[in-house]
């Protein structure tokens, strides 16, 4: 299907999307919605968009940025992407206003085989703004809420202003079918903090999720995952229960222009969504 | 019967081509370069070069070529992708290591995802390849398994005649077969005997090195920071190689309208593989390289079953600092085992 499409056209050929909504999410964090403004587009987008995958992120004149899709495939209508504002792209991207058309190019990339959680407690653990591509996969959760069993979110930063979709946590917090744990960094608490102060590894451990019948779903810095990973082990999960992403330099998205690959395997086609055991079993030291 | 096509009717043969509207590119010099151009008689051509110093790469992959405009007005854009000319040409003079890039890359641009850039300029090409019976002190296809008179990429190949008056001709493509019948009648038939090809001895035994690369404990051997130790990052290796194909996607325009790029990248690069949070997993010279080697002799054989190189040895002959393939590959060789 989607090559059918590209091979008839340029693979390198974006859509237009029209800005739609623009929400300041932390310091320098935005996000973007954006819908499609031709309707092939559109349903290109949804016979192919699974929660996991990612797109180039553009405008012409100034290039393209690799970020997953931050909305979850229970809502194809539009896409929102979530970015830290920091070189060339991604300032422009922080610029546009509503009405103002971009480009996305995608979905690209494998997925989280969600059908396979169906039945089972489901942990998600992010850090920062590795909420975004968590928060997909937790949306397309909650969206078939009597799917899956029990449903906890530990989510940190590195202070209270680096939380990003803030609206969203509260919603989280108020639902009774979700747990939601909070944390910041040593120093990041503000006055009326009334969540975890420390490092999400050391918090998950407080927690203690069970792993039985557990599925995580762990989004982060490198570091931060190294010593989740960590925590997990010491609470019983096994490797091939915990997914993630991994986020690599991009240019093609296709598998062409031969950057993102960690050993032999291409992050933009394999991945980006592995398994942790998959991904110990890649050389640590392309990570 | 065998046909031979002398040195002599070659003129000929362009001016055929040029009438039946093909572009005719050949090694040629031009300003202390040696590289594939067009070329309009027999004299243009440099055909007693054991290797132009550029492949026939740049000519399917082009250092910098356009992938399509884009207009942008009062809250709309428009973009149409720009694909090459369809112009039929004619490759003349390639040589066998040169012509297996190209099939070599065929895969990487044809998988999943057809890179139609790449193809259009492949469907509208003939390679006419001359057997080499000449080879330098870098040459290695014999070591990646290819040989001076291979035919893997080649739609025709010519093989030196031993009396120096001309070609055997051999048609191994249907494509190649539809050339030979436009210039019919300046092949004639004639039983004289090849040239042997050139003897290249082997470098390397590339069983040893890629079952030393397939063994995960090598990764982090420090055989990768000896060899690469001169490695100045320039990225000529990369640039000069037959089957690099790396690329970079820039764009060149203002905010109303300009043009989005292909251009050659490297990974000999540290802005490769940067990650925007400064990160970069492959942050030094000899990670870098060790992408290279890894990239050709194993990531790219599992991925397509092939290696990615042809052996034209030009990343050791033209390297500024004397490194190269050839000798990562005999220092693997030699490890002791």
């Amino acid at each position: 299907m989607t090559q059918d499409r590209y091979n008839s056209s340029s693979i390198y050929n974006p859509f237009p999307m029209r800005v739609v909504a623009k929400r300041e999410e932390a310091p320098g964090v935005r996000t973007l919605k954006l819908e499609f403004v031709n309707q092939e587009d559109h349903e290109f987008f949804t016979s192919n968009y699974r929660t996991g995958m990612f797109g180039l992120y553009g405008i012409f004149g100034e290039g393209e940025s690799t970020f997953c899709v931050a909305s979850p495939e229970t809502r194809k209508d539009y896409i929102e992407c979530t970015f830290r504002q920091s070189g060339r792209v991604t300032t422009t991207l922080a610029g546009v206003d509503p009405g103002d058309i971009v480009t996305f190019r995608g979905p690209y990339g494998n997925r989280f085989p969600i059908e396979k959680f169906e039945g089972k407690n489901l942990l998600f653990i992010a850090g920062g703004i590795a909420l975004p591509p968590t928060r997909s996969v937790i949306w397309s959760c909650l969206d078939q809420r009597d799917k899956f069993r029990d449903v906890t979110i530990v989510y940190g930063a590195r202070t209270v202003a680096d939380l990003v979709y803030k609206h969203e946590l509260d919603e989280w917090k108020r639902r009774d079918d979700v747990k939601l744990v909070l944390t910041v960094d040593p120093g990041g608490e503000t006055p009326d903090w009334q969540d975890h102060v420390g490092f999400v590894p050391s918090v998950l451990e407080q927690v203690a999720p069970s792993p039985d019948n557990t599925i995580a779903v762990l989004c982060g810095p490198p570091i931060m995952i190294k010593f989740t990973l960590n925590a997990l082990g010491k609470l019983g999960f096994s490797e091939a229960d915990v997914y993630t992403t991994l986020e690599n330099r991009m240019k093609c998205g296709v598998g062409k222009c031969g950057r993102c690959n960690v050993g032999s395997v291409y992050i933009c086609k394999e991945g980006p969504v592995f398994t942790a055991a998959e991904v110990q079993a890649m050389p640590q030291h392309d990570l | 019967m065998t046909r031979i096509l002398l040195h002599s009717r070659v003129d000929d043969c362009l001016s055929a081509w040029r009438s039946a509207g093909f572009r005719v590119l050949a090694p040629s010099k031009r300003n202390d370069l040696t590289r594939f151009d067009e070329v309009h008689a027999a004299s243009d051509m440099a055909l007693d070069l054991v290797l132009p110093e550029r492949t026939i790469k740049d000519h399917f992959f082009p250092q910098t070529e356009p992938l399509l405009n884009y207009r942008i007005k009062k809250q709309a854009i428009e973009s149409d992708e720009m694909l090459p000319p369809q112009q039929k040409r004619i490759f003349f003079g390639v040589r066998p290591c040169d012509a297996s890039g190209l099939e070599i890359d065929d895969a990487l641009f044809g998988w999943d995802y057809k890179d139609r850039y790449w193809f259009s300029r492949r469907e509208n090409s003939v390679i006419i390849t001359i057997a080499c019976t000449r080879a330098d002190d870098f040459c290695m296809c014999t070591s990646v398994q290819l040989s001076p008179d291979s035919t893997k990429g080649s739609d025709v190949m010519l093989h030196p005649l031993k009396d120096g008056r001309g070609w055997r001709v051999v048609t191994l493509t249907d494509r190649g077969k539809e050339l030979a019948e436009t210039i019919a009648s300046m092949l004639q038939e004639d039983a004289s005997e090849t040239a042997p090809a050139a003897s290249v001895p082997v470098k390397f035994d590339l069983d040893k090195v890629t079952s030393w690369l397939a063994d995960p404990s090598n990764f982090e051997s420090h055989l990768w920071k000896e060899v690469s130790q001169r490695c100045i990052g320039c990225g000529s290796c990369t640039f000069l190689c037959p089957t690099c194909h790396c690329f970079d996607i820039q764009d060149e325009g203002d905010t109303y309208s300009g043009i989005r790029r292909k251009n050659w990248d490297s990974c000999s690069f540290a802005m490769f593989t940067m990650h925007t949070s400064g990160h970069n997993p492959r942050n030094t010279q000899s990670t870098r390289w060790r992408q290279r080697i890894m990239h050709k002799f194993n990531y790219y054989q599992g991925k397509f079953g092939v290696n990615s190189c042809s052996g034209c040895g030009r990343c050791t002959r033209q390297c500024p600092v004397d490194m190269g393939i050839t000798e990562t590959l005999q220092e693997i060789t030699n490890l002791p085992r």
